[in-house]
Protein backbone atom coordinates (compact mmCIF):
# COMPACT_ATOMS: atom_id res chain seq x y z
CA UNK A 1 0.00 0.00 0.00
CA UNK A 2 2.74 2.46 -0.87
CA UNK A 3 1.02 5.75 -1.55
CA UNK A 4 3.11 8.92 -3.66
CA UNK A 5 3.11 11.69 -1.48
CA UNK A 6 1.11 13.81 -4.16
CA UNK A 7 -1.52 11.50 -5.29
CA UNK A 8 -2.62 10.54 -1.36
CA UNK A 9 -2.75 13.86 0.20
CA UNK A 10 -4.91 15.31 -2.28
CA UNK A 11 -6.88 12.45 -2.10
CA UNK A 12 -7.69 11.88 1.88
CA UNK A 13 -7.65 15.50 2.19
CA UNK A 14 -11.12 15.63 0.08
CA UNK A 15 -12.01 12.44 1.51
CA UNK A 16 -11.54 13.57 4.78
CA UNK A 17 -13.31 16.60 4.27
CA UNK A 18 -16.78 14.57 2.74
CA UNK A 19 -16.99 12.58 5.52
CA UNK A 20 -16.57 15.77 8.24
CA UNK A 21 -18.94 17.84 6.53
CA UNK A 22 -21.32 15.59 5.45
CA UNK A 23 -23.86 13.48 7.41
CA UNK A 24 -24.53 11.40 5.07
CA UNK A 25 -22.09 8.55 3.83
CA UNK A 26 -19.94 8.18 0.65
CA UNK A 27 -21.93 5.28 -1.32
CA UNK A 28 -19.65 2.30 -1.35
CA UNK A 29 -18.52 1.05 -4.68
CA UNK A 30 -19.51 -2.77 -4.21
CA UNK A 31 -20.07 -4.97 -7.01
CA UNK A 32 -21.41 -8.01 -5.14
CA UNK A 33 -23.73 -8.58 -2.08
CA UNK A 34 -21.45 -8.02 1.32
CA UNK A 35 -21.92 -10.90 3.82
CA UNK A 36 -21.82 -9.09 6.82
CA UNK A 37 -19.78 -12.09 8.93
CA UNK A 38 -17.20 -11.62 6.15
CA UNK A 39 -16.54 -8.20 6.24
CA UNK A 40 -16.83 -8.31 9.89
CA UNK A 41 -13.56 -10.75 9.57
CA UNK A 42 -12.09 -7.67 7.20
CA UNK A 43 -12.79 -4.62 9.75
CA UNK A 44 -11.18 -6.87 12.34
CA UNK A 45 -8.36 -7.42 9.93
CA UNK A 46 -7.95 -3.41 9.52
CA UNK A 47 -7.88 -2.65 12.91
CA UNK A 48 -5.03 -5.39 13.43
CA UNK A 49 -3.28 -3.84 10.79
CA UNK A 50 -3.80 0.12 11.94
CA UNK A 51 -2.48 -0.96 15.54
CA UNK A 52 0.48 -2.39 14.16
CA UNK A 53 0.67 0.83 11.89
CA UNK A 54 0.27 3.30 14.75
CA UNK A 55 3.01 2.08 16.90
CA UNK A 56 5.27 3.60 14.21
CA UNK A 57 3.08 6.46 13.12
CA UNK A 58 3.12 7.07 17.39
CA UNK A 59 6.83 6.27 18.10
CA UNK A 60 7.56 9.14 15.23
CA UNK A 61 4.71 11.41 16.34
CA UNK A 62 5.70 11.44 19.99
CA UNK A 63 9.38 12.14 18.90
CA UNK A 64 8.56 15.21 17.16
CA UNK A 65 6.30 16.31 20.29
CA UNK A 66 9.89 15.66 22.18
CA UNK A 67 10.16 15.15 25.80
CA UNK A 68 8.47 14.64 28.34
CA UNK A 69 6.27 12.84 25.97
CA UNK A 70 8.28 10.30 24.44
CA UNK A 71 9.22 8.82 27.62
CA UNK A 72 8.18 5.12 27.85
CA UNK A 73 6.92 6.10 31.75
CA UNK A 74 5.47 9.46 31.44
CA UNK A 75 2.07 8.82 32.65
CA UNK A 76 -0.03 12.23 32.56
CA UNK A 77 -2.86 12.79 35.25
CA UNK A 78 -5.90 13.17 32.98
CA UNK A 79 -6.81 16.88 32.51
CA UNK A 80 -10.48 17.98 32.65
CA UNK A 81 -10.65 19.32 28.80
CA UNK A 82 -13.17 18.88 26.07
CA UNK A 83 -12.42 15.36 24.57
CA UNK A 84 -12.29 14.89 20.99
CA UNK A 85 -12.60 11.35 20.78
CA UNK A 86 -15.33 9.27 23.02
CA UNK A 87 -13.41 7.21 25.04
CA UNK A 88 -13.19 3.40 24.69
CA UNK A 89 -12.93 2.59 28.51
CA UNK A 90 -16.55 1.26 29.59
CA UNK A 91 -17.78 -0.60 32.33
CA UNK A 92 -16.92 -4.26 31.72
CA UNK A 93 -21.09 -5.49 32.06
CA UNK A 94 -22.32 -2.72 30.39
CA UNK A 95 -19.68 -3.49 26.97
CA UNK A 96 -20.75 -7.00 27.64
CA UNK A 97 -24.48 -5.84 27.20
CA UNK A 98 -23.84 -3.69 24.21
CA UNK A 99 -26.36 -4.99 20.92
CA UNK A 100 -24.67 -5.38 18.15
CA UNK A 101 -25.71 -1.86 17.05
CA UNK A 102 -24.77 0.18 20.07
CA UNK A 103 -21.29 -1.63 19.51
CA UNK A 104 -20.45 -0.86 15.93
CA UNK A 105 -21.89 2.67 16.36
CA UNK A 106 -19.67 3.14 18.77
CA UNK A 107 -16.73 2.31 16.69
CA UNK A 108 -18.06 4.27 13.80
CA UNK A 109 -18.06 7.49 16.00
CA UNK A 110 -15.14 7.22 17.67
CA UNK A 111 -12.69 6.31 14.37
CA UNK A 112 -14.57 9.23 12.68
CA UNK A 113 -13.81 11.83 15.27
CA UNK A 114 -10.23 10.33 15.11
CA UNK A 115 -10.12 10.83 11.85
CA UNK A 116 -11.37 14.46 11.76
CA UNK A 117 -8.59 15.18 14.64
CA UNK A 118 -5.61 13.61 13.28
CA UNK A 119 -5.77 15.96 10.41
CA UNK A 120 -5.58 18.79 12.06
CA UNK A 121 -2.67 17.26 14.04
CA UNK A 122 0.29 19.69 13.88
CA UNK A 123 2.57 17.82 11.61
CA UNK A 124 5.15 20.78 10.94
CA UNK A 125 7.65 17.77 11.34
CA UNK A 126 9.56 16.13 8.39
CA UNK A 127 8.20 14.93 5.19
CA UNK A 128 8.33 11.35 6.52
CA UNK A 129 5.99 12.56 9.60
CA UNK A 130 3.66 13.62 7.26
CA UNK A 131 3.59 11.08 5.13
CA UNK A 132 3.21 8.95 7.54
CA UNK A 133 0.49 10.70 9.05
CA UNK A 134 -1.35 10.71 5.52
CA UNK A 135 -0.72 6.80 5.10
CA UNK A 136 -2.67 6.08 8.41
CA UNK A 137 -5.53 8.81 7.70
CA UNK A 138 -5.56 6.74 4.61
CA UNK A 139 -6.05 3.52 6.25
CA UNK A 140 -8.16 4.63 8.86
CA UNK A 141 -10.79 5.75 6.13
CA UNK A 142 -10.64 2.92 5.18
CA UNK A 143 -11.86 0.81 8.63
CA UNK A 144 -14.20 3.80 8.97
CA UNK A 145 -16.03 2.61 5.54
CA UNK A 146 -15.88 -0.71 6.01
CA UNK A 147 -17.51 -0.15 10.08
CA UNK A 148 -20.32 1.44 7.72
CA UNK A 149 -20.39 -1.26 5.44
CA UNK A 150 -20.71 -3.69 8.14
CA UNK A 151 -23.40 -1.44 9.28
CA UNK A 152 -25.44 -0.90 6.26
CA UNK A 153 -25.22 -5.42 5.78
CA UNK A 154 -27.18 -5.55 9.28
CA UNK A 155 -29.60 -3.18 8.67
CA UNK A 156 -28.46 -0.13 11.35
CA UNK A 157 -28.57 3.32 10.23
CA UNK A 158 -25.30 5.33 10.55
CA UNK A 159 -24.70 7.60 13.25
CA UNK A 160 -25.05 11.37 12.71
CA UNK A 161 -21.78 12.75 11.22
CA UNK A 162 -19.16 14.53 13.78
CA UNK A 163 -20.24 18.44 14.85
CA UNK A 164 -19.24 20.79 12.79
CA UNK A 165 -16.25 21.86 14.80
CA UNK A 166 -13.25 23.91 13.54
CA UNK A 167 -10.41 22.14 12.46
CA UNK A 168 -8.19 24.04 14.42
CA UNK A 169 -8.38 22.93 17.86
CA UNK A 170 -9.90 26.65 19.26
CA UNK A 171 -8.26 29.69 20.42
CA UNK A 172 -7.34 28.66 24.07
CA UNK A 173 -5.61 25.63 22.74
CA UNK A 174 -3.62 27.33 20.44
CA UNK A 175 -2.21 30.03 23.08
CA UNK A 176 -0.55 27.03 25.25
CA UNK A 177 1.85 25.12 23.32
CA UNK A 178 2.10 22.13 26.11
CA UNK A 179 -1.65 21.69 26.71
CA UNK A 180 -1.99 21.36 22.74
CA UNK A 181 0.89 19.10 22.42
CA UNK A 182 -0.72 16.85 25.37
CA UNK A 183 -4.04 16.41 24.12
CA UNK A 184 -1.99 15.23 20.68
CA UNK A 185 -0.71 12.37 23.43
CA UNK A 186 -4.03 11.65 24.87
CA UNK A 187 -4.97 11.34 20.94
CA UNK A 188 -2.83 8.78 20.11
CA UNK A 189 -3.40 7.10 23.57
CA UNK A 190 -7.13 6.81 23.14
CA UNK A 191 -6.65 5.86 19.70
CA UNK A 192 -4.33 3.05 20.56
CA UNK A 193 -7.14 2.14 23.07
CA UNK A 194 -9.68 2.22 20.67
CA UNK A 195 -7.94 -0.33 18.15
CA UNK A 196 -7.34 -2.59 21.02
CA UNK A 197 -10.61 -2.16 22.18
CA UNK A 198 -12.08 -2.47 18.60
CA UNK A 199 -10.36 -6.42 18.35
CA UNK A 200 -12.48 -7.44 21.01
CA UNK A 201 -15.61 -5.67 19.78
CA UNK A 202 -15.21 -7.51 16.88
CA UNK A 203 -14.41 -10.99 18.00
CA UNK A 204 -17.73 -10.68 19.85
CA UNK A 205 -19.42 -9.60 17.12
CA UNK A 206 -17.90 -12.59 14.37
CA UNK A 207 -18.79 -15.13 16.58
CA UNK A 208 -22.73 -13.42 16.48
CA UNK A 209 -22.81 -13.41 12.74
CA UNK A 210 -21.62 -16.24 10.90
CA UNK A 211 -19.06 -15.46 8.14
CA UNK A 212 -21.19 -15.98 4.88
CA UNK A 213 -19.28 -17.28 1.60
CA UNK A 214 -19.15 -13.84 -0.45
CA UNK A 215 -16.33 -12.65 -2.37
CA UNK A 216 -15.80 -8.50 -1.72
CA UNK A 217 -14.85 -6.46 -4.76
CA UNK A 218 -14.80 -2.64 -3.91
CA UNK A 219 -13.74 -0.59 -6.80
CA UNK A 220 -10.28 1.09 -5.93
CA UNK A 221 -10.67 4.91 -4.66
CA UNK A 222 -6.93 5.62 -5.68
CA UNK A 223 -5.35 4.05 -3.57
CA UNK B 1 10.28 -7.40 84.15
CA UNK B 2 9.35 -8.01 80.65
CA UNK B 3 11.09 -9.84 78.07
CA UNK B 4 12.60 -7.58 75.02
CA UNK B 5 13.65 -8.11 71.41
CA UNK B 6 16.05 -6.19 69.45
CA UNK B 7 17.02 -6.10 65.85
CA UNK B 8 20.68 -4.91 65.02
CA UNK B 9 22.50 -4.78 61.65
CA UNK B 10 25.01 -7.33 60.27
CA UNK B 11 28.62 -5.98 61.21
CA UNK B 12 27.06 -3.43 64.08
CA UNK B 13 28.22 -3.09 67.42
CA UNK B 14 25.74 -3.86 69.94
CA UNK B 15 25.42 -2.95 73.97
CA UNK B 16 23.45 -4.51 76.28
CA UNK B 17 22.67 -2.86 79.13
CA UNK B 18 21.37 -5.31 81.97
CA UNK B 19 18.06 -3.56 82.78
CA UNK B 20 18.15 -1.04 85.21
CA UNK B 21 21.75 -2.38 86.96
CA UNK B 22 24.22 -0.05 87.86
CA UNK B 23 27.54 0.12 85.61
CA UNK B 24 29.12 -1.21 87.98
CA UNK B 25 26.90 -4.05 89.12
CA UNK B 26 28.37 -7.42 89.52
CA UNK B 27 26.07 -9.89 86.82
CA UNK B 28 26.74 -12.56 84.66
CA UNK B 29 25.61 -12.82 81.00
CA UNK B 30 24.55 -15.77 79.22
CA UNK B 31 23.74 -16.34 75.67
CA UNK B 32 20.93 -19.14 75.09
CA UNK B 33 21.74 -20.67 78.50
CA UNK B 34 25.73 -20.40 78.32
CA UNK B 35 27.50 -18.22 80.44
CA UNK B 36 29.19 -15.37 78.13
CA UNK B 37 32.94 -14.69 79.34
CA UNK B 38 33.84 -11.70 81.51
CA UNK B 39 36.07 -10.34 78.36
CA UNK B 40 32.98 -9.15 76.45
CA UNK B 41 32.29 -7.24 79.62
CA UNK B 42 32.27 -3.82 80.72
CA UNK B 43 31.23 -3.20 83.73
CA UNK B 44 27.82 -4.46 83.61
CA UNK B 45 27.33 -4.03 80.10
CA UNK B 46 27.60 -6.82 77.40
CA UNK B 47 29.39 -5.51 74.09
CA UNK B 48 28.81 -7.82 70.90
CA UNK B 49 31.49 -6.47 68.11
CA UNK B 50 31.06 -6.74 64.89
CA UNK B 51 27.74 -9.28 64.82
CA UNK B 52 27.02 -12.19 62.91
CA UNK B 53 23.76 -14.06 61.86
CA UNK B 54 25.46 -17.12 64.15
CA UNK B 55 25.17 -14.47 67.46
CA UNK B 56 21.61 -13.99 67.11
CA UNK B 57 19.44 -15.57 70.31
CA UNK B 58 18.40 -15.10 73.88
CA UNK B 59 20.96 -12.76 75.97
CA UNK B 60 19.73 -13.09 80.08
CA UNK B 61 21.75 -11.23 82.60
CA UNK B 62 21.73 -12.26 86.23
CA UNK B 63 22.83 -10.58 89.33
CA UNK B 64 26.03 -11.52 90.47
CA UNK B 65 25.09 -13.28 93.61
CA UNK B 66 21.75 -13.81 93.68
CA UNK B 67 21.50 -15.33 90.59
CA UNK B 68 18.15 -13.27 89.60
CA UNK B 69 17.00 -12.70 85.99
CA UNK B 70 17.44 -9.32 85.65
CA UNK B 71 16.95 -8.56 81.71
CA UNK B 72 16.51 -10.74 78.90
CA UNK B 73 16.34 -10.24 74.97
CA UNK B 74 16.31 -11.61 72.41
CA UNK B 75 18.85 -11.15 69.56
CA UNK B 76 17.98 -10.82 65.83
CA UNK B 77 20.84 -10.13 63.69
CA UNK B 78 20.01 -9.17 59.76
CA UNK B 79 19.79 -6.53 57.07
CA UNK B 80 17.87 -3.61 56.06
CA UNK B 81 15.86 -4.75 52.61
CA UNK B 82 17.10 -4.50 49.83
CA UNK B 83 14.59 -3.42 46.95
CA UNK B 84 11.81 -6.26 45.73
CA UNK B 85 11.03 -7.54 42.99
CA UNK B 86 8.02 -7.23 41.64
CA UNK B 87 5.59 -8.60 39.04
CA UNK B 88 2.34 -8.02 38.10
CA UNK B 89 0.16 -10.02 35.88
CA UNK B 90 -3.28 -10.70 34.33
CA UNK B 91 -4.18 -14.50 33.51
CA UNK B 92 -8.24 -13.74 34.00
CA UNK B 93 -8.38 -11.05 31.56
CA UNK B 94 -10.88 -9.33 31.58
CA UNK B 95 -11.27 -10.19 35.28
CA UNK B 96 -8.44 -8.14 36.97
CA UNK B 97 -4.45 -9.18 37.18
CA UNK B 98 -2.53 -10.02 40.39
CA UNK B 99 0.67 -8.76 41.42
CA UNK B 100 3.50 -10.84 43.38
CA UNK B 101 6.50 -10.30 45.55
CA UNK B 102 9.46 -11.50 46.63
CA UNK B 103 13.04 -10.12 48.85
CA UNK B 104 15.69 -11.30 46.01
CA UNK B 105 18.13 -11.64 49.53
CA UNK B 106 16.76 -12.86 52.69
CA UNK B 107 16.32 -9.78 55.63
CA UNK B 108 17.02 -12.59 58.50
CA UNK B 109 14.15 -10.68 60.58
CA UNK B 110 10.74 -10.30 59.61
CA UNK B 111 9.55 -7.84 57.15
CA UNK B 112 6.30 -6.43 56.70
CA UNK B 113 5.09 -5.33 52.78
CA UNK B 114 2.61 -2.47 51.77
CA UNK B 115 1.41 -2.18 48.34
CA UNK B 116 -0.46 0.09 46.73
CA UNK B 117 -2.15 -0.07 43.21
CA UNK B 118 -2.83 3.85 41.86
CA UNK B 119 -5.23 4.11 38.85
CA UNK B 120 -4.97 7.73 37.41
CA UNK B 121 -6.48 9.53 40.64
CA UNK B 122 -8.08 6.53 42.02
CA UNK B 123 -6.38 4.61 44.79
CA UNK B 124 -7.30 0.98 44.41
CA UNK B 125 -7.27 -2.10 47.23
CA UNK B 126 -5.41 -5.24 46.40
CA UNK B 127 -6.71 -7.52 48.02
CA UNK B 128 -3.66 -10.07 49.68
CA UNK B 129 -4.53 -13.33 49.04
CA UNK B 130 -4.17 -15.88 51.66
CA UNK B 131 -1.76 -18.29 49.91
CA UNK B 132 0.78 -17.37 48.33
CA UNK B 133 1.29 -15.18 50.95
CA UNK B 134 2.96 -12.49 48.63
CA UNK B 135 0.10 -11.83 46.67
CA UNK B 136 -2.85 -10.15 45.92
CA UNK B 137 -5.52 -9.30 43.45
CA UNK B 138 -7.52 -6.17 41.90
CA UNK B 139 -10.72 -6.58 39.97
CA UNK B 140 -10.56 -4.11 37.29
CA UNK B 141 -13.52 -1.38 37.51
CA UNK B 142 -13.12 -0.22 33.80
CA UNK B 143 -12.16 -2.65 30.64
CA UNK B 144 -9.84 -0.78 28.06
CA UNK B 145 -8.22 2.08 30.20
CA UNK B 146 -6.19 4.64 28.56
CA UNK B 147 -4.56 5.49 31.71
CA UNK B 148 -1.64 3.18 33.23
CA UNK B 149 -1.78 1.71 36.57
CA UNK B 150 1.03 2.45 39.05
CA UNK B 151 1.76 0.11 41.63
CA UNK B 152 4.38 0.66 44.64
CA UNK B 153 5.33 -2.10 47.05
CA UNK B 154 7.02 -0.86 50.04
CA UNK B 155 9.10 -3.66 52.49
CA UNK B 156 9.92 -2.93 55.73
CA UNK B 157 11.67 -4.22 58.63
CA UNK B 158 12.85 -3.18 62.04
CA UNK B 159 16.09 -1.99 60.15
CA UNK B 160 15.10 -0.29 57.08
CA UNK B 161 12.73 0.26 54.13
CA UNK B 162 13.13 -0.37 50.41
CA UNK B 163 10.26 0.18 47.48
CA UNK B 164 9.71 -0.24 43.90
CA UNK B 165 7.27 0.56 41.38
CA UNK B 166 5.61 -0.71 38.39
CA UNK B 167 3.64 1.36 35.62
CA UNK B 168 1.77 -0.54 33.12
CA UNK B 169 -0.96 -0.44 30.61
CA UNK B 170 -4.08 -2.34 31.35
CA UNK B 171 -3.20 -4.13 28.20
CA UNK B 172 0.69 -4.94 28.46
CA UNK B 173 -0.10 -7.45 31.66
CA UNK B 174 -2.10 -10.06 29.67
CA UNK B 175 -0.42 -13.23 29.99
CA UNK B 176 -2.40 -16.72 30.33
CA UNK B 177 -1.33 -19.41 31.73
CA UNK B 178 -0.32 -22.42 29.93
CA UNK B 179 -2.81 -24.41 28.51
CA UNK B 180 -4.30 -27.61 30.43
CA UNK B 181 -4.73 -31.26 29.73
CA UNK B 182 -2.18 -31.33 26.97
CA UNK B 183 -2.41 -34.87 25.23
CA UNK B 184 -0.68 -36.16 22.31
CA UNK B 185 -1.46 -39.75 20.69
CA UNK B 186 -0.18 -41.98 17.79
CA UNK B 187 -2.55 -42.01 14.85
CA UNK B 188 -3.59 -45.46 13.77
CA UNK B 189 -2.04 -46.79 10.77
CA UNK B 190 -0.25 -43.34 10.43
CA UNK B 191 3.67 -43.80 11.14
CA UNK B 192 3.89 -39.97 11.03
CA UNK B 193 1.87 -38.31 12.64
CA UNK B 194 0.46 -37.07 15.92
CA UNK B 195 -2.56 -36.09 17.28
CA UNK B 196 -2.39 -33.32 19.89
CA UNK B 197 -5.40 -31.80 21.75
CA UNK B 198 -5.52 -29.00 24.33
CA UNK B 199 -7.63 -27.25 26.70
CA UNK B 200 -7.71 -23.36 27.32
CA UNK B 201 -6.06 -22.51 30.60
CA UNK B 202 -9.26 -22.83 33.19
CA UNK B 203 -7.73 -19.25 34.99
CA UNK B 204 -8.92 -18.00 31.38
CA UNK B 205 -12.25 -16.76 32.00
CA UNK B 206 -13.90 -15.82 29.47
CA UNK B 207 -12.47 -17.15 25.64
CA UNK B 208 -15.57 -17.02 23.90
CA UNK B 209 -15.37 -12.92 23.59
CA UNK B 210 -11.64 -13.24 24.54
CA UNK B 211 -10.54 -15.56 22.21
CA UNK B 212 -7.11 -17.49 22.81
CA UNK B 213 -4.68 -18.21 19.98
CA UNK B 214 -1.58 -21.38 20.48
CA UNK B 215 1.54 -21.93 19.71
CA UNK B 216 2.85 -25.47 19.51
CA UNK B 217 6.21 -27.01 19.45
CA UNK B 218 7.52 -30.39 18.98
CA UNK B 219 10.36 -32.18 18.46
CA UNK B 220 12.06 -35.86 18.65
CA UNK B 221 13.89 -36.37 22.08
CA UNK B 222 17.02 -37.31 19.97
CA UNK B 223 17.17 -33.92 18.32
CA UNK B 224 17.56 -29.83 19.71
CA UNK B 225 15.92 -28.12 17.30
CA UNK B 226 12.06 -27.39 17.82
CA UNK B 227 9.51 -27.47 15.13
CA UNK B 228 6.79 -24.39 15.83
CA UNK B 229 3.25 -24.68 14.67
CA UNK B 230 1.20 -21.42 15.54
CA UNK B 231 -2.60 -22.20 16.02
CA UNK B 232 -5.15 -19.00 15.63
CA UNK B 233 -7.99 -21.14 16.68
CA UNK B 234 -9.22 -24.84 18.11
CA UNK B 235 -7.36 -26.66 20.41
CA UNK B 236 -6.24 -29.01 18.31
CA UNK B 237 -3.56 -29.50 15.96
CA UNK B 238 -2.20 -33.12 14.12
CA UNK B 239 1.22 -33.17 13.19
CA UNK B 240 2.04 -35.21 9.88
CA UNK B 241 5.65 -34.50 9.72
CA UNK B 242 6.88 -36.83 12.47
CA UNK B 243 9.93 -39.02 12.18
CA UNK B 244 8.54 -42.80 12.51
CA UNK B 245 8.71 -44.74 15.46
CA UNK B 246 10.49 -41.52 17.29
CA UNK B 247 9.46 -40.40 20.96
CA UNK B 248 8.40 -36.97 20.57
CA UNK B 249 8.69 -34.29 23.20
CA UNK B 250 4.91 -31.75 22.72
CA UNK B 251 4.25 -28.28 24.07
CA UNK B 252 1.89 -25.75 24.17
CA UNK B 253 1.60 -21.86 24.50
CA UNK B 254 -1.34 -19.60 24.73
CA UNK B 255 -1.96 -15.76 23.87
CA UNK B 256 -4.80 -13.95 24.12
CA UNK B 257 -5.42 -13.21 20.07
CA UNK B 258 -4.38 -9.97 20.15
CA UNK B 259 -3.01 -8.06 23.35
CA UNK B 260 -0.25 -9.72 25.88
CA UNK B 261 2.53 -11.80 25.72
CA UNK B 262 2.66 -15.72 25.75
CA UNK B 263 2.12 -18.25 28.21
CA UNK B 264 4.69 -19.93 29.54
CA UNK B 265 5.20 -23.50 27.72
CA UNK B 266 2.82 -26.57 29.25
CA UNK B 267 4.25 -29.07 30.88
CA UNK B 268 5.66 -31.65 28.15
CA UNK B 269 4.27 -34.64 26.89
CA UNK B 270 5.57 -37.24 25.16
CA UNK B 271 4.11 -39.55 22.30
CA UNK B 272 5.92 -41.66 19.80
CA UNK B 273 4.16 -42.49 16.30
CA UNK B 274 2.15 -45.49 15.81
CA UNK B 275 4.33 -48.14 14.31
CA UNK B 276 3.66 -51.31 12.15
CA UNK B 277 3.88 -54.18 14.97
CA UNK B 278 7.08 -55.81 14.63
CA UNK B 279 7.01 -59.31 13.12
CA UNK B 280 8.06 -62.24 15.63
CA UNK B 281 12.09 -62.53 14.61
CA UNK B 282 12.55 -66.13 13.89
CA UNK B 283 15.04 -66.04 11.23
CA UNK B 284 18.49 -63.94 10.32
CA UNK B 285 17.41 -62.51 7.42
CA UNK B 286 14.26 -61.07 9.10
CA UNK B 287 16.88 -59.32 11.52
CA UNK B 288 18.72 -57.71 9.17
CA UNK B 289 15.56 -56.66 7.48
CA UNK B 290 14.33 -54.97 10.65
CA UNK B 291 17.54 -53.07 11.29
CA UNK B 292 17.89 -51.31 8.42
CA UNK B 293 14.29 -50.20 7.97
CA UNK B 294 14.82 -48.31 11.41
CA UNK B 295 17.99 -46.79 10.34
CA UNK B 296 16.58 -45.10 6.97
CA UNK B 297 13.85 -43.35 9.20
CA UNK B 298 16.17 -42.23 11.47
CA UNK B 299 17.98 -39.97 8.84
CA UNK B 300 15.88 -36.73 8.00
CA UNK B 301 14.03 -37.77 4.24
CA UNK B 302 16.49 -36.70 1.78
CA UNK B 303 14.81 -33.88 -0.08
CA UNK B 304 16.25 -35.77 -3.39
CA UNK B 305 13.68 -38.70 -2.71
CA UNK B 306 10.31 -38.16 -4.00
CA UNK B 307 8.63 -40.78 -1.69
CA UNK B 308 9.64 -41.79 1.55
CA UNK B 309 9.24 -44.96 1.36
CA UNK B 310 10.55 -46.37 4.03
CA UNK B 311 7.93 -45.05 6.27
CA UNK B 312 4.90 -46.54 4.60
CA UNK B 313 6.28 -49.95 4.22
CA UNK B 314 3.81 -52.17 5.17
CA UNK B 315 1.92 -50.04 5.71
CA UNK B 316 -0.92 -50.61 3.30
CA UNK B 317 -2.14 -47.22 2.80
CA UNK B 318 -1.90 -45.25 -0.54
CA UNK B 319 1.88 -43.73 -0.25
CA UNK B 320 1.23 -40.08 -0.20
CA UNK B 321 4.00 -37.99 -2.23
CA UNK B 322 3.98 -34.58 -0.98
CA UNK B 323 7.07 -33.85 -1.71
CA UNK B 324 6.59 -34.46 -5.57
CA UNK B 325 3.18 -32.57 -5.34
CA UNK B 326 5.41 -29.28 -4.21
CA UNK B 327 7.80 -29.67 -6.78
CA UNK B 328 5.30 -30.31 -9.49
CA UNK B 329 3.59 -26.74 -7.70
CA UNK B 330 6.76 -24.84 -8.00
CA UNK B 331 7.70 -25.88 -11.28
CA UNK B 332 4.14 -25.03 -12.49
CA UNK B 333 4.45 -21.49 -10.90
CA UNK B 334 7.97 -20.37 -12.36
CA UNK B 335 6.64 -21.15 -15.88
CA UNK B 336 3.45 -19.03 -15.58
Amino acid sequence: MELRAGDSWGIFTFLCAALCNLPALPALNCTEELGPGHSIQKTYDLTRYLEHQLRTLAGTYLNYLGPPFNEPDFNPPRLARAERVPSATVDLELWRGLTDNARLAANYRAYSRVLCSLRALDAQGTAELRHRLGHFCSSLQGLVLSIAGVMSSLGYPLPAGPPAQPPAQAGAAATNDFLKKMDDFWLLKELQTWLWRSAKDFNRLKKKVPPAVVTLRMEARGF
Amino acid sequence: FDSHIQYERVGADVTMKCGSMDWDSAVTWTANGTDIDESHLNGSYLILKNVDLSQSGQYSCYEGSSWHLKYQTYLRVGVPPKEPVLMCRSNNYPKGFYCSWHLPTPTYIPNSFNISVIHGTREMVCEKDVFPKNRCHIRYLQLFSTVKYKVTLTVTNALGKSSTTLTFDEFAIVKPDPPESVVAKPVPNNPRRLEVSWQNPSSWPDPESFPLKFFLRYRPLILDQWQHVELSDGTSHTITDAYAGKEYIIQVAAKDNDIGTWSDWSVAVHATPWTEEPKHLTTEAQITETTSTSTSSFMPPPTTKICDKGAVVGSGAVAVCWTAGLVLAAYSILFI
